[in-house]
């Protein structure tokens, strides 16, 4: 009976030790903003690499990993075929630095000598802001345009030299 | 919306790239290329020309290219894709011409490509400060393949994706190009039936696909041939009986999209030309040097309200100032980190301040002279610097205070006994004003009490009455006309308009009505030219036009832009404010506009523009319709269009004028 029991509980402990892991959730929420430049719309994509710390790695920025993944996916935009306010093709984030609750997005190529109308202007950086935004810790978004903090893009509509929030619109 | 029957197909998670990958592999492609590895940098046929990367090194039998390679970087510009490496993240960011976000990690041998996960060679790793990255991978993921020509690799580029789209009866088609793709319509293709050969790339697709769920087009065929320096590929549509198509605008420059529908549906595209490459994805760049201006519309064009009236700049009288005051006395005593300041001044003065975005701090004292000693110094045991030196000489003299501030200090400007006081608190502030301005008057000055010595009072003194004193205009008859852009800078342009000729012919337009019905008015530029100067900064720019109303105390400040957007289905009326004080005068515009206009109401919104910010009375900045669609620039050509929203603008101040009184004055006027 004793042997029994073990052997009922050692199977237990079997099955408990052999269970996987909750899986972590493999995706993030980024945002892009629609053509009526107003309503932002969720969007998940997979994250799809390591953004929790690793012990042996401790050196890993995972914050700055997530964010300029983040960045990235909203630069390029939903999949094609969604109306979508849409960066300028090519435009790429060449640093994106979490600091504290603000991360600073360091933006080169077509943007940066855009003349772009206020309308795509607000709509691209609104789904920037809400999207770095969305993820822990982060509270505003300085945006660099070439390395340098600027007033306004060339075009010379959305303020750009302080830091943007969810507040800002 | 509906969407059915969408089928993406992407090289990177098909098993068919993968085999044909495989095949390329085994059979010849790398076998130099291996052979070659140990003793010379890898060598490709690519576009063209040969490609050889230099930083390279091998790992399990694949080429590791450093992320910093410059011939790796030639081969992405040739693909339009981009490549960013952040070392404290650990992460090498590639993203596609077609706009796919493909992320390596460092020690990880999983990427991700668009959303899809695959299994690189070996785990990317770093190297001499370099992120070292599976090349072949990366080229696959890219629509990419290796292919083996005698002893070279071809680096061979692909139709690689294949999107397909059901909605509101129409099909598209979308064909993924590694690169730009150049195409042949066949001859003999018919509407049912078309045909259409694409020289450079090869494909990786399936050969035979039926379309399920398209009414317009049943099948498509794809036949890969040509060599392997030279490949064609011809995609052949089976379109069913009745139906037309049309080139459509491709979301990535990388791509070609076709549309089917039954014939007697709009098609919004183009006739597929005999040959050609897809409508690149326009980007809003702009250089200024392309641009033709249109000629000037002639005052003949004109049918305005009021143009019995001829707009001049000498309808606003010139401010009137009296001798200027002289600044007596300057004493800047530190407090820890704090810093408290009192200005003496001869009699009243008004003054601006402004906070940069640097942490530099100033005040100008307005008909201003210096009576003291220009200074540059740090007071002891503080953290800030102070300047203060004559800014301009006369007619316009000014007096510049100036701190350079370690951080976002709480800055507190107050009018004191004989003068101004300014304190600077040690604490930060978390969003702190940019710009104010106010008015030292003689009865202020002398009922004012004196300033006391410690600082929280001052502050705390401050905040009460900055509080209770609303910005009171000094010419609350003057309205401040900004025309947008000009100059050096145009603006938005397209269908050949320009904004900066649109926006200066309301202005002037606006100021005949506004001078009609008894206001005064100032634009911030009467021509063809920039306000600050040419090729200035945009903050140079735009605070010169904010300066203008500022200094001259308007009542209202009405900014007049032209919209853009990078397609053309964009259209309407916008109005924009951003302080609170804005609100009321753009909602009162807006109404009017949206009344008198045809074009679609998309409403008024906050945004936090320059000139709307950086104003200190009410303001609101317009953006009449979209320049970048047909059906708006169309109005826009017209004048009486042009004079219909002149009126439009004048109506609505009108309304917001009649509706918010104006505030008292600080001295009582």
């Amino acid at each position: 009976m004793l042997l029994a029991i073990l052997l009922a509980a050692a199977y237990v402990a079997y099955l408990y030790l052999l269970k996987p892991a909750a899986p972590v959730a493999d995706t993030i929420t980024v945002y892009y903003c629609k053509t009526d430049g107003e309503t932002l719309v969720p969007w998940k994509v997979t994250m799809g690499v390591p953004r929790q710390p690793d012990p042996a790695a401790s050196a890993v920025d995972y914050r700055s990993r997530v964010a300029i993944y983040a960045t990235a996916q909203v630069l390029a935009g939903p999949p094609s075929g969604t109306e979508a306010i849409r960066f300028p093709s090519g435009t790429v984030a060449r640093s994106v630095v979490v600091s504290g609750a603000n991360a600073t997005v360091d933006l080169v190529g077509p943007i940066t000598s855009a003349q772009e109308g206020s309308f795509a202007e607000s709509g691209e950086f609104k789904a920037l802001v809400w999207s770095l935004t969305a993820l822990p810790g982060i509270k505003t978004v300085a945006i660099e345009i070439n390395g340098a903090r600027v007033p306004t893009l060339p075009g010379g509509h959305l303020e750009l030299d302080r830091p943007l929030a969810r507040s800002s619109w | 919306m509906s969407s059915i029957g969408r089928s993406p197909v992407r090289a990177g998670s098909h098993a068919l790239p993968a085999a044909l990958l495989a095949a390329c592999l085994a059979f010849a492609g790398l076998a130099p290329l291996r052979a070659a590895a140990a003793t010379a940098a890898p060598s490709f046929w690519f576009a063209g020309t040969s490609l050889v990367l230099g930083k390279t090194q091998m790992r399990a039998g694949e080429v590791a290219v450093a992320s910093d390679d410059a011939g790796l970087a030639r081969f992405l510009a040739k693909l339009g894709a981009s490549l960013t490496y952040d070392q404290a993240g650990r992460i090498v960011i590639v993203t596609s011409g077609d706009r796919r976000v493909i992320a390596f990690v460092v020690g990880d041998s999983r990427y991700t490509a668009a959303d899809v996960r695959e299994n690189a060679p070996f785990a990317p790793y770093v190297d001499g400060g370099s992120a070292y990255i599976p090349f072949l991978a990366l080229a696959r993921t890219l629509y990419v393949l290796p292919v083996a020509d005698g002893a070279t690799t071809v680096l061979q580029p692909q139709i690689g994706g294949l999107d397909v789209r059901v909605e509101n009866r129409v099909t598209t088609v979308t064909l993924r190009g590694a690169t730009p793709l150049k195409f042949k319509r066949l001859s003999g293709a018919s509407d049912e039936r078309l045909a259409i050969a694409f020289a450079g790339v090869g494909s990786t697709l399936e050969h035979d696909r039926r379309i399920g769920g398209s009414a317009e087009l049943g099948a498509l065929t794809i036949e890969v041939g040509g060599s392997p320096r030279n490949p064609i590929t011809t995609v052949t549509f089976e379109a069913t009986r009745g139906s037309s198509h049309a080139l459509v605008r491709p979301d990535s420059a990388n791509d070609i999209a076709i549309a089917f529908a039954k014939r007697g549906i709009a098609l919004a595209g183009s006739p597929i030309p005999d040959s050609g490459e897809p409508r690149p994805v326009p980007t809003p760049a702009i250089t200024v040097a392309t641009i033709r201006e249109p000629p000037p519309i002639q005052n003949s064009d004109y049918a305005p309200v009021g143009a019995d009236i001829v707009p001049s700049a000498d309808a606003i009288p010139p401010p009137v100032l009296g001798p200027p005051v002289t600044v007596t006395s300057l004493d800047a005593t530190a407090a820890g980190d704090a810093l408290n300041v009192r200005i003496g001044v001869s009699g009243p003065v008004r003054y601006e301040w402004h906070r940069l975005g640097d942490n530099r701090w100033y005040v100008d004292l307005k008909n201003a002279t210096l009576g003291i000693p220009g200074r540059d110094e740090q007071p002891p045991g503080s953290s800030i610097s102070l300047r203060v030196r004559q800014l301009s000489v006369a007619p316009d003299p000014a007096v510049r205070i100036a701190f350079s501030l370690p951080s976002t200090r709480q800055v507190d400007v107050l009018p004191v006994s004989g003068g101004l006081g300014i304190a600077i608190s040690a604490l930060d502030e978390h969003d702190p004003e940019r710009v104010g301005a106010g008015r030292i008057a003689s009865g202020t000055v002398a009922a004012a009490p004196p300033l006391a010595g410690n600082a929280s009072d001052l502050w705390s003194r401050a905040a009460v009455q900055a509080a209770a004193r609303p910005l009171v205009p000094t010419n609350p008859k003057l309205i401040v006309i900004d025309p947008g852009h000009g100059g050096s800078d145009p603006g938005a342009a397209h269908n050949g308009l320009l904004e900066k000729s649109i926006t200066l012919d309301v202005s002037k337009r606006l100021r005949s009505v506004l001078l009609a019905r008894g206001w005064q008015v100032k634009l911030t530029r009467e021509t063809d030219s920039d306000v600050f100067a040419p090729d200035d900064s945009a903050h140079d720019e735009l605070q010169a036009r904010c300066d203008i109303a500022n200094n001259l105390g308007a009542r209202a400040f009405i900014s007049v832009h032209v919209n853009s957007f990078p397609t053309a289905a964009m259209n309407g009326t916008l109005t924009y404010y951003y302080k609170g004080s804005d609100q009321a005068l753009a909602n009162a515009v807006h109404r009017r506009l949206a009344g008198a206009m045809s074009t679609v109401d998309k409403g008024v919104r906050k945004e936090e523009f320059y000139v709307i910010h950086h104003t200190t009375m009410p303001a609101t900045l317009i953006e009449m319709a979209f320049l970048s669609n047909p059906g708006d620039a169309a109005l826009l050509r017209n004048p009486a269009f042009l004079q219909k929203i002149a009126v439009a603008i004048a109506d609505g101040f009108g309304d917001y004028a009649a509706s918010t009184p104006l505030p008292p004055t600080t001295d009582g006027t």
